[in-house]
């Protein structure tokens, strides 16, 4: 469990800011979705 | 005002005519949790946001959403085109037929039309963000079972770059909710 910072208070939802590092060519960032790779969270199928 | 693009925001190919595949994806077109409830929750809720980030962002994603939603329709049009009466009745879309041929109509999986009541704008920035938040996983949901439910590569791309983009769009709208809350702190100090 992460632990909650002193700057989070209860009853409240974050979600951590991105902070920018490197980027994907733009024809890579167009074929998944995200130019970022730090938010590319691709789908595992189920099986049938 | 927009200006509009006479382009898909992705190339929308499908591999063969399918429409049992039809049937299940006009859900992402005018179902609870479509394409068309997300653009028109972000751009009605856009007015009622304190910061202009807040706007910017919920008009944003609203104009991607309707992007999104141009992409759906050609995609269901492929699966259905060319489509004889017989396979349309074979593949339960019958109904359907009987009330929009093969035109494109705001309706889920099951054929129940689009309503309002898919969406809020509650006058409170926080509320409203949580509810897109929800909406863009819920979105993502939907995509995931559409492409356990389809066996066609070409259509699977499609719908995993738009599953990739609900992913997306919650990091943005999760940012904004702390810029907002900030924001609303900020206010209640004086």
């Amino acid at each position: 469990m992460y632990s909650p910072n002193d700057q989070m208070r209860l009853a409240r939802a974050y979600v951590p800011f991105q902070i920018y590092s490197e980027r994907l060519n733009p024809m890579e960032g167009l074929m998944k979705g995200t130019i970022f790779p730090e938010l590319y969270f691709p789908y595992r199928e189920h099986k049938r | 005002m927009w200006v509009y693009e006479k382009k898909l925001q992705y190339p929308a190919k499908v591999g063969r005519a399918n429409l049992q595949m039809a049937k299940y994806l006009i859900t992402q077109y005018g179902g609870p949790d479509g394409e068309l409830a997300a653009a028109l929750r972000y751009l009605t809720q856009r007015y009622n946001m304190p910061t202009p980030q807040a706007k910017g962002i919920l008009t944003d994603i609203g104009t991607e959403e309707m992007a999104h939603l141009e992409i759906i329709a050609t995609l269901v049009f492929k699966l259905m085109e060319r489509a004889t009466v017989d396979e349309i009745k074979r593949a339960g879309l019958g109904g359907y037929y009987a009330d929009h041929d093969k035109s494109l109509f705001y309706v889920n999986g099951d054929g129940v039309p689009w309503t309002a009541a898919y969406i809020q704008a509650k006058g409170d920035p926080v509320a409203d963000l949580h509810e897109d938040m929800a909406a863009e996983e819920k979105a993502r949901a939907t995509y995931q079972w559409l492409i356990d439910l389809s066996d066609d590569p070409d259509l699977n791309d499609t719908l995993k770059f738009l599953r990739e983009r609900e992913i997306v769009h919650f990091q943005r709208f999760g940012e904004t909710l702390q810029i907002v809350q900030e924001y609303i702190d900020c206010k209640k100090v004086y």
